[in-house]
């Protein structure tokens, strides 16, 4: 099994290779990149049914050593990224054959995912860390190839995530020292002391910016629009998901034992419950496709955040679930844009329309993907979302509610999105559009299969996948498949559901169309400009960091030019005019000096009588 | 027997000057034999120190301790590398063979003085090695070198005066010229004015010989005047062994530590580095910016050696170990210097750095090893002179003496600043059309050139193997 683990490493990561290699030759390198991707699936799924292992190389000293360590959960996380990455692959293979870089596109993707799979089966932090870094250059990468001008967004993201990342660093280091070990399954902390908290935090922060969840979230908007679109696809909605939720849940469930009663599981609900309610509130006004989905993939995030931030099981289950289930919705969602995008060329809401009747199948592609994810019954985000309210109630009301106005709001921007993208009348430009081609359908409908096999059978991935996470004795005897066990908690969403759907059909009647269903919202007192606000930059930490090293840049500046000054000017005049003071005086003259040298002499006589 | 390294120098000069024609051509690989056994006997001894080896000789006493081996051996080098720039440069036969029989008598006058353990002795060896240079230097007969060597002559003159004073003075008192016995005198006696005027004198000579600030005035004058074969030899060891070697000597052995001495010590050097190192940045002469570099790292030997008296044993010990490695460092990179001027001179008939530039394109032997030079002198990790220097100034640091600490950190900028001026006029930048055609210099030039850049190198990097076995042990306590 050992061997598989490397393989599991190894073989994408050649591959990847062989598509650079490959990448002037069209089709050869799309190949290459789909048997990529089936080699992938194929180790992963192995992986996934071979019992618990782990494989350990010393390597250096310090307690940096190479191990991986295989069972559920890091099995789990392989497996679902495997069936991600051939997903998209299979799709990228129409959208991305008239674009320029897919060679270096299928090569980052291959890259990726063997540095995914190699940081979910790291069990060193260290190690973890390598390939953790390694997507952030993969990122970078990627968005940079997309359309002109995207290096800026990738700059952003690089610039964001590499921050988050150096506070993650700086918490592996912390947690190496009160461990006293690197190995992640050794670990056993708890957060009762300043420390170790701080420790905890700064790994959180590196979990949650990856998984994409404030403040380190902008970048993702940006890159929606810049970026090539299977890439909004793999990373943020599914990689980024599932690597960032898999840390959180390891940091709080393993690395360190969050109790309900620490302040610090607050921290994180209130951190996941602003994420749910920042974001959505930004998704609901987005007059994009690939903008509003990135902002509600960000939302999204929160709910996961909130589930596993409660520190209860009901909770924890949640949130993992809410995991999987919104890597494969927002996937779903994300391909549904760029099949609209491919026929029709644009994703600007506005430009859009009617366009169910001309592509039926996407259309219903993205039926299914946005009601999972506005969690409607029965579809599999419905049931993550009910557990995640458990959770929340237990703990307290107020996070309950956040969550549901979070669903309001969520439900209202998918109904905007669907209204706008897909009914009302076609524009002019899109007569002719048709349906995409099978290729971009085939994983489109596989995803959606899996929204409504998730849900209807939830049984399937809560016993075979979720549940083990935790272990049966912190379940303490629950089980979680089935029908949600409270009636009021789904009544209340039904309710939710109904709000939102008065409040999406009124907005249309108050603008006259599906894409200025929230303009109510943009123009309301005091959210208008808060809205104005952030189309500023104002709350982009990003924006605001830049502006912040610029101001440090002119102070430094300043500080710099006064020191080339002491150095280049104040300190070299005064030594050339030593110099040329020292070389006046040696004329050449020999009685000159021999005065010199008796003058010494009487000195040394005098001090020496003097100083005895 | 080391009496050989005495007796064989003369016995070569005698044997050399014989009417016999086939015997003069012999001399310059005579010479440079003498130097290689003279090299291989100093190795053979320095690991063993004084043990084991005769204290005592027939016709004088002398004595084997680290600290002698050190130098013998930083005398053979520096021979065998101005033996090869007298064959490079020499204008004539007749001139190079009179050359080559001074050298040998300043080697000799130099040996013996590093050997003895009797003040008189002493004296005598250093007027040997002195009166060898002065000839050395007006060697040329043209009118720098006749002004260079008069210089040299007078204040060596007024030197001696000073120090043959002293001896009378203190055989007066004692009743000995040895060591021991004066040594003994002035520890029963130190704070008696005449002593103490006499140790005034001879410490006065000495640094007069050493051409520390502001006994100083001939050295330039005669570094720069003299021909390149006299330079090399005069600037790479004759100053060295008749001024700094023998105020360590007489420091260590015969004045002992006492506060005074030390605190001269300390401000004659702390002068000499930054007055050295200030009037180097102005010069446009090579071999003169190469004499007041001289001046500056002298002054840091005394700053090592004045850390003798310190209470601080440990500290003591590494300052004496400091100043004996810097001197030998000192030795190596300031001839290695000397040998590279030589070549520039002599592919390019000039020495004024206003008209060189570019040269390591067309010498880039010369250019590398003067950059290997360059950065020891600066003491830049991990050639020998960084070691060195390191020593002194943590030496220095650990007395509690932080200001001179401070001073010669700073100092080496302004070592690093002059030097790189002079790299930056010589070696790089545009090569000027009328040096298109320079070529390397000959074997003779770059031979020794690799050797001491290679003894700088292989020096700095067996720091750790050096440093417990003979550098640390030089002050034995």
């Amino acid at each position: 099994m050992t061997k598989l683990m490397y393989f599991a490493i190894l073989l994408p990561a050649v591959i990847s290779l062989l598509a650079l290699g490959t990448r002037k030759l069209g089709r050869v390198c799309g190949a290459t990149a789909l048997l990529g991707a089936v080699v992938n699936l194929v180790v992963a799924l192995k992986l996934f049914m071979a019992p618990e292992t782990a494989v350990h190389i010393p390597w250096t000293s310090w307690g940096l050593d190479f191990t991986l360590r295989l069972y559920s959960f890091s099995g789990f996380i392989v497996l679902a990224a495997a069936g991600f990455a051939l997903a998209v692959t299979l799709y990228s293979l129409p959208f991305m054959a008239k674009r320029a870089h897919s060679g270096l596109f299928y090569f980052q993707l291959l890259l990726s995912v063997a540095f995914a799979n190699g940081a979910a089966l790291a069990d060193n932090l260290i190690l973890l860390l390598f390939f953790w870094e390694g997507l952030l250059i993969t990122i970078y990468g990627m968005i940079a190839i997309g359309r002109p001008g995207a290096w800026k967004s990738a700059l952003k993201a690089l610039v964001l995530v590499g921050a988050s990342d150096v506070i993650m660093m700086f918490g592996i280091g912390l947690t190496g020292h009160y461990a006293g070990t690197l190995t992640i399954s050794k670990m056993h902390l708890a957060l009762t002391h300043a420390g170790p908290t701080l420790a905890f935090l700064c790994l959180v922060i590196g979990a949650t910016a990856k998984a994409g969840a404030l403040p380190f979230h902008s970048w993702i908007p940006d890159a929606a629009v810049d970026a090539p679109l299977p890439f909004m696809a793999l990373m943020p909605a599914a990689f980024e998901k599932l690597l960032g939720i898999y840390f959180l849940a390891r940091v709080t469930l393993d690395i360190f034992v969050l109790t309900p009663a620490s302040w610090c599981s607050t921290l994180l609900m209130t951190l996941g419950a602003v994420t749910i309610l920042v974001a959505v509130m930004m998704a609901l006004v987005q007059t994009d496709y690939k903008r509003l989905l990135a902002y509600c993939a960000i939302s999204q995030v929160g709910y996961m955040l909130l589930g596993i931030g409660t520190a209860v099981p009901v909770g924890i289950i949640g949130g993992l679930f809410h995991m999987i289930n919104h890597a494969l919705y927002k996937t779903g969602l994300f391909l549904s844009a760029g099949a609209v995008e491919h026929r029709s060329g644009t994703t600007e809401l506005n430009k859009l329309g009617g366009l169910a009747r001309q592509m039926p199948v996407t259309f219903f592609c993205f039926l299914v993907a946005a009601c999972s994810g506005a969690g409607i019954p029965p579809f599999a985000g419905f049931f993550s979302k009910e557990l995640i309210y458990d959770g929340a109630l237990e703990r307290n009301g107020v996070f309950y509610a956040a969550a549901l106005l979070g669903s309001f709001l969520t439900v209202a921007s998918f109904l905007k999105l669907g209204h706008s993208a897909f009914f009302g009348k076609v524009s002019e430009a899109n007569k002719g559009v048709k349906e995409a081609p099978w290729a971009m359908l085939l994983p489109m409908l596989a995803i959606a299969g899996f929204c409504i096999y998730f849900g209807l059978f939830n049984t399937v991935p809560l016993h075979k996948l979720i549940q083990p996470v935790l272990g049966a004795h912190r379940l303490e005897g629950h089980d979680f498949a089935g029908w949600p066990h409270s009636i009021g908690l789904v009544v209340g969403t039904l309710v939710v559901l109904a709000l939102a759907a008065l409040h999406h059909f009124f907005g249309v009647k108050r603008s006259g169309s599906g894409s200025g269903a929230a303009d109510h919202v943009r123009g309301a007192p005091g959210l208008r400009q808060a809205y104005d606000a952030a189309g500023q930059g104002w709350f982009d930490p990003y924006v605001i960091g830049m502006k912040f090293a610029r101001a440090i840049g002119a102070v430094t500046w300043g500080v710099d030019r006064t020191i080339n000054w002491i150095s280049d000017g104040f300190a070299v005049g005064v030594v050339a005019m030593s110099s040329y003071l020292v070389r006046a005086v040696h004329t050449g003259s020999l009685s000159i000096y021999i005065w010199w040298a008796l003058a010494g002499l009487v000195l040394v006589i005098v001090f020496l009588v003097k100083v005895n | 027997m080391p009496s050989l390294l005495v007796i064989l120098p003369l016995l070569a000069v005698l044997l050399l000057n014989l009417p016999l024609n086939f015997l003069r051509r012999l001399a310059q690989p005579a010479a440079l034999l003498f130097a290689v056994y003279q090299a291989l006997f100093a190795l053979q001894v320095l690991p063993a120190g004084c043990t084991g080896c005769p204290t005592h000789e027939r016709w004088f006493v002398n004595v084997l301790d680290p600290l002698t081996s050190v130098l013998l051996l930083a005398i053979a080098i520096v021979m065998f590398a101005a033996v090869c720039v007298l064959r490079a440069t020499a204008s004539d036969e007749k001139h190079g063979f009179n050359a080559l029989n001074l050298m040998l008598l300043a080697v000799a006058g130099m040996n013996g003085l590093v050997m003895v353990r009797d003040l008189f002795s002493l004296y005598i060896f250093l007027e040997i090695a002195s009166v060898s240079s002065f000839l050395l230097i007006a060697a040329q007969r043209d009118m720098g070198g006749l002004e260079g060597a008069f210089k040299y002559l007078v204040m060596s003159a007024l030197a001696t005066m000073m120090m043959l004073a002293s001896i009378g003075l203190l055989l007066a008192y004692s009743g000995s010229t040895k060591f021991m016995v004066v040594a003994e005198a002035l520890h029963a006696h130190g704070s008696h004015g005449y002593l103490l005027t006499a140790i005034g004198l001879f410490l006065g000579g000495l640094l007069i010989k050493s051409g520390v600030v502001p006994f100083h005035g001939w050295l330039p004058d005669a570094y720069a005047a003299a021909p390149a074969a006299a330079s090399t030899l005069l600037a790479g060891i004759v100053t060295k062994c008749t001024g700094v070697y023998t105020l360590i000597r007489l420091v260590q052995d015969v004045f002992g530590p006492a506060v005074a001495t030390q605190q001269l010590l300390l401000i004659f050097g702390a002068l000499s580095v930054v007055v050295g190192a200030l009037a180097a940045l102005g010069q446009s002469d090579l071999k003169r910016l190469l004499a007041y570099s001289s001046i500056s790292q002298v002054g840091y030997i005394l700053l090592g050696l004045g850390v003798c008296g310190s209470a601080n044993k440990f500290a003591a010990q590494l300052g004496v170990a400091g100043a004996v490695f810097h001197l030998f460092n000192h030795a190596i990179f300031k001839t290695l210097l000397f040998v590279n001027a030589a070549a520039v001179e002599k592919q390019t008939g000039t020495r004024d750095m206003n008209r060189l530039g570019g040269l390591a394109q067309k010498m880039p032997i010369t250019g590398l090893t003067s950059l290997l030079a360059m950065f020891a002198t600066a003491g830049v990790p991990p050639l020998a002179g960084f070691w060195s220097k390191l020593l002194i100034i943590a030496a220095l640091w650990l007395a509690g003496l932080h200001g001179y600490a401070v001073l010669g950190i700073a100092a080496s900028l302004l070592t690093l600043a002059y030097f790189l001026s002079m790299q930056r006029r010589v070696f790089f930048g545009l090569l000027r059309p009328e040096f298109a055609h320079v070529r390397e210099a000959g074997w003779a030039l770059t031979v020794p050139s690799l050797l001491l850049a290679a003894i700088l190198v292989g020096v700095g990097l067996a720091l750790p193997w050096l440093i417990g076995s003979f550098l640390l042990p030089v002050k034995g306590f």
